[in-house]
């Protein structure tokens, strides 16, 4: 009953004229920040950090939480419609989504994607409020050696994400590997694949690689195609999910926001992670893997409750711990601190008023999210009548700003336009860019894991096998790598079988 | 070369120069980026928000912080060093590695030459603590067990080379043990490592002050000169035999070349800032305190620095080949 | 045509070159691996992990050419058939340019031009579509960001925008 009280303390903070205002500014930024490919809550957050400093703890940090989880919805909407993903965790929804457009089917997807963030976002609200201090134990349960084996699941699940060949996508994963370690080595400083070019030292930014090979290789290989012009020309049948569209989306729904809010949790990745995972488990659960990556809805509900859900989930370590998971809830950490409040262990208890409203101001925020992104689907679809030679120049000049905005680098408008050309022939060669984006991004994770682990075990690999986490994470793995060998082997000893009985 | 090119030459020159000087006298125009060599959330990232905060206001412009973690802290300024404009608009926090780290390896930088420096700031508390479920009830604990194993006890620290590994590299000489050093990027890491008993102790500046409120870690010593008024029952370096101080101050700088009138107005705003209350209360937080020194004092302050570094380095056997 | 869309050890077997490229990406890597130090096993060095990552980039390119020898691949004629390829080598030329011309002239200046290329040369729009288009779509977006964002994109030497 305790927490029923203070929910009803927190809806009343929530609930003041001044904090609505202040959340609704909040998400609408937050909005706007993640429809613009590049421009990342991050940016947002630390130019506005300053404003909210003049009005309470509560308003300052509601309107921040608004734009976190506010960019986290608008940014599907860019990779479902032109197949630019916002940030790294809607890689994924690039997949399936953008098909979906291309065949007219926008509108559910978009649909699918806001209704299944709300779900997921209200479900990880609702755990944070039960259950928040007692999962705080899992954040800090992953050391380096587990952190190095959940790389490794992740390595191999995202595997799952493509339709061509095996070998392909493993190449690429490990080529998104290096190219994440461009740059200066995170435990000696030593510059490592920099050819000398000292906008290198800094590694290469995941916003140009990205927009290279999704947003610009796309539109190269639309112009070159003179008489299948997909993006245009498409009847829109519908703006909002239909009845089967729901019944398909339900399971993945519900699992993605299950995934994603313990994922969550883990300080760092957790939020990129669940969402491919999410992928890769409707996939294989589904009757029709082979649906997957032509527009299937699945792919497009499952991924999307995940991000959202993670989303909540980054709230526990931080509220209860004290410990940002991702650099965003860092952001968020400075801004308690410099309202003079110190997350950690004590503050729920000490600070009820606070913690309870800002929990309570997502869920109405949530809302307002809703609210505001149901009627738009319709104008973006709108978009997508565009003609698509007025529409490309469009994207490549939306991605420049993106890129351009990222870093205010001139030097990572060349890298974009690099990994455009490369994206380009990358897919022309049946090669697909999403394995190489998420090991890019997983990569140097891996590595200083890997590193730090070896060092505290003192080289004893049986390190990875004998912590539990990190076993059950290995053998996961083992498992995928091996499971799809497994029926092709019983089909031919099948075959074998039956020659022999002939 | 012609005539007319050396002409065309002189003119850019001019040019430059004139550009240079009209960019000094509007300074600053546009936002300023302030790398913090450190993941956000620890006590340098929240204190440096804090300063930044208030150096803006006097600024006219906002500050946006750049969390550029690893190497100990030399990541974000080697990046700057390497790549950054002098226009004043990108500069970094300069912790005590980065004078550090040249003497012990191949590095990109050098501290005496790559830098314009502006204006020293503060210091930290530094402290070992370890889980609150750990066996070890004081640093004596450490010390008996580490004796029957060594190499067996781990400490997470913010990087290698971080005044963090030196110093107990130091205490590990002077006791007689031997301890494994594990390199994270910072504050927030080493929290996490040692909170799920990853690592053995943790040696990090005050970002675990609220766990060891929350009774969560134990805090087994601090390295300041005299007991933290925070933490009457725990002891220095010095009470328990090690007679030594460390305090890693910092400060910032720009890329080399910068216009003095530039890094006369930085110096100017972060100078009131670190008077600013505010921003002294935040400090407080992590029982730091304003430890301001003006540019000169800050250019010799460095060469000094390097000098005592560079007679531990030595002592330590940790001096490159 | 038709006979050769599936080449075997042909020079114009689109996999046999992937796979070729991917190995010498993998050679590189180890070679970089070597060079950065590997360390030893409780105290891995800068190379050690690129080492191991090149070492399984060139077991998968070779995966890549042995199943390309074996079992054949489609031609690069056969890949590029029916494209326009002469549309994405101008688009590229436009990007490059508008690179190059970004710092010097600033945003407004190079995009304008960019966009108004791109507008005529994918499939040509009407001018009078094209010309509002081109002017309004980065004027606005550069509005948007300075205004409400407080995001400046570069203004180059003429310092407009």
């Amino acid at each position: 009953m305790d927490t029923l009280a203070n929910v009803v303390h927190g809806l009343g903070v929530a609930l003041l004229p001044v904090n609505l205002l202040y959340c609704f500014i909040g998400v609408f930024i937050g909005t706007l920040v993640g429809v613009l490919p590049g421009i990342g809550p991050i940016s947002a957050m630390s130019l506005l950090l300053p404003v909210t400093l003049s009005g309470t703890p509560e308003s300052g940090i509601i309107m921040m939480a608004g734009i976190y989880y506010g960019s986290m919805y608008g940014g599907s909407t860019t990779s479902i419609l032109v197949n630019i993903p916002g940030e790294a965790a809607s890689v994924v929804t690039c997949i399936d989504g953008h098909q979906m457009a291309k065949q007219g089917r926008a509108g559910p997807a978009l649909g699918i994607a806001a209704f299944g963030s709300f779900i997921a976002g209200t479900f990880s609200l609702v755990a944070l409020m039960l259950v928040a201090p007692s999962l705080a134990s899992i954040a800090i349960a992953f050391g380096p050696a587990e952190y190095f084996s959940l790389m490794v699941l992740g390595l191999v699940v995202l595997t799952f994400l493509t339709q061509g060949s095996m070998a392909k996508a493993l190449l690429m994963a490990c080529i998104g590997v290096v190219l994440g370690l461009v740059g200066l080595d995170s435990i000696t400083a030593q510059p490592r694949l920099t050819f000398g070019r000292i906008e290198l030292i800094d590694g290469i930014g995941l916003v140009p690689v990205v927009m290279g090979l999704f947003g610009v290789a796309e539109v190269l290989l639309n112009t070159e195609q003179a008489i299948k012009r997909d993006i245009i020309n498409t009847r829109i049948t519908q703006l909002l999910p239909n009845r089967e569209d729901w019944k398909a989306s339900a399971g993945p729904v519900s699992r993605g926001t299950l995934l994603g809010f313990f994922l969550g949790i883990l300080p760092g990745g957790g939020a990129v992670v669940a969402s491919f995972a999410s992928y890769a488990l409707e996939k294989r659960l589904s009757k029709h893997p082979e649906r997957f990556g032509h527009g299937a809805i699945e792919g497009v509900a499952g991924p999307e409750a995940a991000n959202n859900s993670a989303a909540g989930g980054a709230f526990i370590p931080l509220m209860t711990l004290g410990i940002p998971p991702n650099v965003v809830m860092a952001l968020l950490l400075g801004a308690f601190v410099i309202h003079g409040l110190q997350p950690g262990p004590l503050m729920i208890s000490q600070n009820p008023g606070l913690f309870w409203g800002i929990v309570a101001s997502m869920y109405i925020g949530n809302l307002m999210l809703l609210v505001l992104n149901l009627p738009m689907i319709g104008m973006w679809v709108q978009l997508l009548r565009l003609p698509y030679n007025v529409l490309f120049p469009l994207i490549i000049l939306f991605t420049i700003i993106g890129v351009y905005c990222s870093s205010n680098n001139v030097f990572d408008v060349y890298v974009m336009i690099a990994f455009g050309v490369i994206g380009y022939f990358m897919r022309k060669l049946g090669y697909e860019p999403a394995p190489l984006v998420l090991a890019f991004v997983l990569g140097p994770m891996l590595e200083n894991n890997l590193r730090k682990s070896l060092i505290l075990s003192q080289g004893n690999l049986m390190t990875f096998v004998e912590r539990p986490i990190s076993a059950v994470c290995l053998a996961f793995a083992a498992m995928l790598l091996i499971g799809p060998l497994l029926p092709a082997l019983r089909k031919k000893r099948e075959l074998v079988a039956l020659d022999e009985g002939a | 070369m012609s005539q007319r090119n050396r002409l065309m030459v002189l003119l850019a020159a001019a040019g430059m120069l004139f550009a240079a000087t009209a960019q000094a006298q509007d300074y600053p125009t546009k936002p300023i980026t302030l790398i913090v060599p450190w993941p956000a959330g620890g006590s340098t990232d929240i204190s440096m928000r804090a300063i930044a905060e208030s150096a803006s206001k006097v600024l006219g412009q906002p500050i946006t912080i750049d969390n550029k973690a690893g190497g100990g802290g030399t990541v974000g300024p080697a990046t700057m060093a390497a790549g950054a404009k002098p226009d004043g608009y990108t500069i970094s926090q300069i912790p005590i590695t980065v004078f550090r780290l040249p003497l012990m390896q191949e590095v990109s930088w050098d501290p005496s030459k790559d830098f314009s420096y502006i204006i020293h700031l503060t210091g930290y508390t530094f402290g070992v603590t370890t889980s609150a479920e750990s066996p070890f009830k004081s640093w004596q604990d450490v010390v008996d067990f580490a004796k029957k194993n060594p190499g067996k006890v781990t400490y997470a620290t913010p990087g290698t080379g971080t005044s963090l590994h030196i110093g107990m590299e130091q205490i590990a000489a002077m006791a007689g043990i031997k301890l494994t050093q594990v390199p994270f990027k910072g504050g927030a890491e080493t929290n996490a490592a040692v909170l799920g008993q990853h690592t053995m102790l943790q040696a990090d500046s005050t970002g675990w002050r609220p766990l060891v409120d929350a009774g969560k870690l134990k805090l087994l010593m601090v390295w300041t000169g005299a007991r933290s008024p925070n933490y009457p029952d725990v002891p220095t370096l010095k009470e328990l035999g090690y007679p030594m101080v460390y305090d890693s101050p910092f400060g910032i700088a720009g890329p080399k070349g910068m216009d003095p009138k530039i890094v006369a107005k930085l110096h100017d705003a972060f100078k009131k800032a670190v008077e600013d209350p505010a921003v002294i209360a935040t400090l407080a937080k992590y029982d730091m305190v304003p430890n301001y020194k003006n540019t000169e004092d800050y250019k010799k302050f460095v060469v000094e620095v390097t000098e005592s570094e560079r007679k531990v380095i030595d002592t330590l056997g940790l001096a490159k080949k | 045509m038709s006979d050769q869309t599936n080449v075997k050890l042909r020079l114009d077997n689109s996999e046999l070159w992937g796979g070729l490229i991917g190995l010498a990406l993998g050679l590189f890597v180890i070679w970089s691996g070597l060079k950065l130090k590997l360390g030893t096993i409780n105290d891995p060095g800068s190379g050690y992990v690129l080492f191991y990552t090149g070492i399984l980039m060139c077991l998968f390119a070779a995966s890549i050419i042995i199943a390309a020898v074996t079992e054949g691949g489609p031609s690069f004629a056969s890949r590029w058939e029916n494209a326009r390829w002469g549309k994405p080598v101008l688009v590229i030329v436009c990007l490059t340019a508008f690179a190059l011309a970004l710092e010097p002239l600033g945003f407004l200046l190079s995009a304008i031009p960019l966009m108004l290329l791109l507008l005529r040369l994918i499939d040509p729009v009407r001018w009078t579509v094209a010309i509002p288009i081109s002017i309004l779509a980065p004027t606005g977006m550069w509005w948007v960001l300075k205004h409400l964002l407080a995001i400046q994109l570069p203004n180059g030497m003429f310092e407009i925008g």
